[in-house]
């Protein structure tokens, strides 16, 4: 296959896909694995919903959390038992290959209806039998009893209609809703308890401080009774499911006939004897405990984008380097067992019951593996197991899990050059966030410093302090450019075939008269709208908490364990309540190049009337290609120009403001810039807009410049981004940066140290994240027309990456168009 | 010609270049050039005076640059073209100035040396770590007292500075310039001086003077000879390895490249209007020219990079 004539550069990836070489790792056993995964489409797999479900109906006696702790006991117990060929690592959430377990307890009423349309889109494999099962043993029980239709009980119509419009498990209305999609935002597990404490020692404490408070009838703490006994069932189905694995790889090992498959079989029983119970003894059994206890999160509950795995290389080395210097370890097996977690992380698929195509595309799940950044004291934490990670990456560029690499002031040059060199593989690892933004941030929302230095990445580009957080219910998407339409249209929105008007702003349009006429309409709309956005969040939130319980996600918890609550009950004291940016906004640049167009054009050169503007926009521009060229040429915000950037950084400041002055049940809520796909997916049901983006087609993406916008190159657009941010409160987290580069600018040892320079400025300038997407627009191209020749190119979509064949076509046209900056 | 006063003539600043000097660089590009070089990649360059370009993929049709042409200058061409009738053209800017698409698109900004500097100083973060400014063409030594201007202000900061020049110019163009700068890239396209009056129009004595003459007086300047190598044209043998001789001569020689032919100027004719003489010319392979790069530099006594 060619793939670029001889003037042009090729990516890692873009070679390897020449080559035929495609995903592929140095190791066998990992590449019949990966073949296995590619396959197929991921299967729905019932078993977990079926097993929650038939403990569920006996417990309905009993508190909540401990319902959750016996229905996570009673699914350890009974769920199949798979080892699949050659695994080193073992355990399951249902049957082999790639699966999405299901949880009715969030969204079952979507399953009558909606099934049928999932089954014929073929994303997913769907067993006829197995949705008889489940319409018979599982949907009946939920009806009523969900998180959703509790979350639908409390909105008030107008919210609901303006969310829903009449589709109660879509988004179809003006807002993008993720409620009860997952049972919480994106977290980041805590692994290290696990690991080196033991299950069997964590439930002894638990038992010890069970026993103090059933005797101590002076200080009234009987309510946390049942969630300690709700910790102790999680515990004890952890070790009933390992032992579970150990007897099954004995019988396995028993009857195999290959000795070195025989002696490994021995080893997994051995280790599944020996962990999660007690502390691991060496790499292979912490990886071993270490999935363990990712199973026991799946089980429990639908973590939105997965499992992170939190500071992954700091509670790994230890253990690691005490096994190379004891020679129990080779660096080539550790990396298989890496690769053997990478592959279980890539075979639990989310899936969405929600009618809402194009929000989370590509089958996104973002398990984030955070590496680098400072420890507790800000000194530089880069370990070896570090470079282990991102050599693996490099080795076996699976796109599972995320590789977040925090970069500082103090990252060494040698860490960088060993990420920019990733980066030139051009699969969008590792993406980058900055402890300088971030650890600030967290410090100024009340973290001490030694909890804000040990954050890690968790779902796009938020974050999460795993031992204090606490804040779980999801967010949905505003989205600006239809505030901008209403406030430009007395309160009128087009919305797909819909069009109507929700609100009356203080100036109606023909009393127009100028930029801050438009302005405070505008400030008006997206109030309206962040209104709306709180009512939903205070409904979810009150509802989640009833409806909602993770005793083992709590038992992890340093902040839960101490009050000895559930997390989903939020306010727990010492902890950290704030959302990791829940009022999430979509078409920033859209709007904020919109208002510039009319500022410049009409207010300020007066080369156009607002009715002129406005006229085309009603129009879609039909016939008036002139005047869209005229707004396309405006100035344009991403490219260093302080006039467009002034505009940007205006509109930043009022969004901030708008959401400062609410509080949902949980406290104030935060911002953020983060679309994962939404943006294409409210921008295809978005009128035109007066930046010269015609109706129907994406909006601009999370805090990226509209697509194709910003020409002078990724120094200017960052540069741009940083004068744009208001920081007038610090309620804004989590901004998206995307920059898509030619692999001709940053080939050769100076293109690496151009990329570390490129880095060394993102993290001067404090912004918050960074991907960098390297690839030839051509190949993009050509995989669009021969999906079957590029199977397994992978390209970032929003924080995370996924195979380009496996997005919608909008989506993959959203992503030829981001703005690729070219070799000069 | 319209007057430039003391300003400087350019045609374009790249932003993020990173192919003309170390680091990340702001790259200016001076309008006008003596060498009229048959594969020039930068057509606009050549003409000392602003030039409109016709951007065919960015033109809607509408018409309105025909209609804005107080000299009848525009027409469209049978195949939907506009034609530019350079001869009427009195370079009023009023079909770019009207041009919605900016399809209309002027070569030849004219701007002082405070100007220029402000526009490049506003992404200061390019100069860290080698990066810094660097002066191409056209020929900036047309416009040396210009340019040595410019670069002194960056000078004055220790900021990187680099031209690149054909050397076609009078000593004393060359050392005003010269004494500004951090880094001199110098074409050397032929050693024959018959060849390089036939593909560049003018003769190469006084650049291999200027070659020899450099780094006697400015030793501290870092001098990088480059031959863009044209298939066909300078790639026998015979003639880069003449090139290769001459250049045993040069006092202080820091390193020697080649360039690979490439034809991304190719739509820059069209857009102007002029006929591309090399449009046919295959590029070659990268790694061939790198190889015969490094077999030259050994002849010539250079280290070989890794």
């Amino acid at each position: 296959m060619s793939i670029c004539d001889t003037t042009c550069s090729m990516t890692g990836q873009e070679q390897r896909l020449a080559d035929g070489r495609g995903q592929s790792s140095p190791r066998a056993r990992t590449n019949k694995a990966l073949e296995i995964i590619r396959s197929g489409r991921p299967k729905l797999d019932i078993e977990r919903a079926v097993l929650f479900t038939e403990s569920m109906k006996q417990t309905e006696q009993y508190p909540l959390v401990l319902r959750w702790g016996k229905a996570i006991r009673y699914v350890m117990e009974h769920i199949g038992v798979v080892i699949q060929e050659g695994e080193l690592l073992v355990g399951t959430v249902g049957g082999p290959g790639r699966i999405s377990p299901l949880y009715p307890e969030l969204r079952c009423g979507w399953f009558p209806k909606g099934m049928p349309a999932t089954q014929q889109k073929d994303a997913y494999a769907v067993r006829t039998e197995d949705m008889e099962v489940f319409m018979e043993k599982v949907v009946p029980y939920w009806k009523g009893k969900t998180a959703h239709e509790h979350y639908l009980t409390l909105l008030p119509k107008e919210t609901r209609d303006i969310i829903y419009g009449d589709d109660d498990y879509g988004a179809t209305g003006l807002m993008q809703d993720n409620s009860n999609i997952n049972s919480t935002l994106n977290w980041s597990g805590v692994f290290d308890k696990i690991i080196y404490k033991g299950v069997l020692a964590l439930k002894a404490e638990a038992e010890q401080r069970l026993a103090e408070l059933q005797n101590d009838l002076i200080h009234n703490h009987y309510d946390k009774i049942p969630f300690l006994q709700a910790v102790i069932e999680c515990y004890e189905g952890m070790l009933i499911y390992a032992r579970r694995y150990a007897e099954k790889a004995r019988e396995l090992a028993a009857e195999e006939q290959d000795p070195v498959r025989r002696k490994e079989l021995e080893t997994i029983a051995s280790n599944c004897e020996h962990v999660p119970a007690c502390p691991a003894r060496n790499f292979w059994e912490a990886m071993q405990a270490h999935w363990f206890a990712q199973v026991a999160y799946r089980v429990e509950q639908q973590i939105s984008g997965g499992v992170a795995l939190h500071r992954f290389d700091q509670y790994m080395n230890p253990i690691y380097v005490k096994d190379l210097k004891e020679g129990n370890l080779t660096e080539d097996f550790a990396l298989e067992l890496l690769e053997a977690m990478w592959l279980k992380i890539a075979q639990v698929v989310p899936f969405s019951a929600t009618n809402a195509g194009n929000y989370w595309e590509g089958y996104a799940h973002f398990e984030n593996c955070t590496i680098g950044g400072v420890d507790k004291y800000g000194r530089d934490a880069t370990n070896e197991m570090t470079y282990l990670v991102i050599r693996s990456k490099k080795e076996f560029p699976l796109h599972y899990p995320e590789v977040s690499l925090r970069v500082h002031s103090g990252t060494p040059h040698e860490l960088l050059h060993a990420a920019a060199e990733l980066v030139k593989e051009g699969c969008g690892f590792p993406k980058f966030f900055n402890d300088e933004a971030i650890i600030t941030q967290l410090l100024v929302n009340g973290a001490s410093i030694d909890q804000a230095r040990d954050y890690s990445a968790a779902g796009c580009t938020e974050i999460r302090m795993p031992n204090i957080d606490t804040y779980l219910p999801l967010g949905g998407n505003i989205n600006l450019a239809a505030a901008l339409e209403m406030a430009l249209n007395d309160g009128k929105a087009h919305f797909g075939p819909k069009y109507e008007k929700l609100m009356t702003p203080s100036v109606a349009r023909k009393d127009i008269r100028s930029y801050e006429d438009i302005v405070s309409n505008l400030r008006e709309c997206i109030d309206f709208y962040v209104r709306h956005f709180m009512k939903r969040m205070s409904a979810l939130e009150l509802t989640n908490k009833q409806c909602l319980a993770a005793p083992f996600m709590s038992s992890q918890s340093d902040v839960c364990m101490k009050n000895l609550m559930d997390i989903h009950q939020c306010l727990i004291p010492g902890g950290n309540h704030h959302d990791t940016g829940n009022v999430n906004f979509n078409g920033f640049g859209t709007c904020s190049e919109s208002l510039c167009a009319i500022k410049k054009l009409v207010y300020d050169d007066k080369v156009l009337s607002l009715d002129e503007l406005l006229g085309a926009v009603n129009n879609d521009f039909e016939g008036q290609e002139p005047l869209r060229q005229l707004v396309l040429n405006a100035p344009k915000y991403g490219n260093n120009d302080p006039y467009a950037d002034n505009i940007a950084r205006n509109l930043d400041a009022m969004i901030m403001t708008i959401v400062h002055g609410y509080e949902s049940v949980f406290g104030e809520k935060y911002v953020k810039y983060v679309p994962v796909t939404s943006h294409v997916g409210l921008g295809n049901k978005t009128w035109a807009t007066p930046n010269g983006r015609h109706a129907h087609t994406f909006l601009s993406e999370g805090i990226s410049p509209t697509q194709g916008a910003d020409i002078n190159g990724p120094l200017s657009t960052m540069v741009s981004i940083a004068n744009s941010t208001s920081r007038v409160y610090p309620n804004s987290c989590a901004r998206l940066l995307n920059l898509k580069l030619n692999p001709q600018v940053v080939s050769g040892e100076k293109g690496t140290t151009d990329l570390m320079n490129l880095i060394r400025n993102f993290v001067d300038l404090k912004l918050w994240h960074v991907q960098i997407g390297i690839y030839n627009k051509d190949v993009l191209l050509k995989a669009r027309e021969h999906p079957e020749d590029y199977k397994n190119l992978i390209v970032r979509v929003a924080g995370y990456s996924a195979y380009f064949v496996e997005l919608s076509p909008s989506m993959q046209g959203e992503i030829i168009a981001r703005t690729e900056h070219e070799m000069m | 010609m319209e007057s430039t006063g003391n300003k400087g003539r350019i045609f374009n600043i790249q932003k993020f270049s990173v192919h003309d000097g170390p680091g990340v660089r702001d790259t200016v590009f001076m309008k006008g050039c003596p060498l009229r070089c048959l594969w020039c990649s930068n057509p606009e360059s050549q003409s000392p005076q602003p030039q409109i370009g016709w951007r065919e993929k960015k033109c809607i049709g509408c018409g309105v640059c025909l209609k804005s042409c107080p000299s009848g200058a525009l027409s469209r061409g049978q195949d939907g073209r506009i034609e530019r009738d350079n001869k009427k053209c009195t370079l009023c800017m009023q079909c770019v100035k009207r041009c919605y698409a900016k399809a209309m698109h002027v070569y030849g900004e004219a701007l002082d040396v405070d100007e220029l500097y402000a526009r490049i100083r506003n992404q200061p973060l390019a100069w860290r770590s080698d990066g810094g400014v660097t002066v191409s063409g056209g020929e900036p030594l047309m416009q040396a007292e210009f340019v040595a201007a410019l670069l002194s202000k960056f000078r004055r900061y220790a900021i990187h500075t680099a031209i690149e020049t054909s050397l076609f110019a009078a000593w004393e163009k060359v050392a005003l310039v010269a004494a500004q700068c951090s880094l001199i890239y110098a074409d050397m396209k032929f050693f024959s001086a018959e060849k390089h009056k036939k593909y560049t129009g003018v003769d190469n004595a006084l650049i291999k003077e200027n070659l020899l003459r450099l780094k006697k007086g400015f030793p501290s300047v870092e001098l990088i000879v480059r031959t863009p190598v044209i298939p066909g044209i300078n790639d026998d043998e015979e003639e880069l390895n003449n090139i290769a001789d001459f250049l045993k001569q040069v006092p202080g020689l820091n390193d020697y490249e080649l360039l690979p032919f490439h034809s991304f100027g190719a739509p820059k004719y069209e857009q102007l209007g002029i006929e591309y003489a090399v449009k046919d010319l295959k590029a070659q392979d990268k790694e061939e020219i790198l190889l015969l790069n490094n077999e030259l530099r050994y002849r010539i006594g250079l280290p070989i990079p890794n």
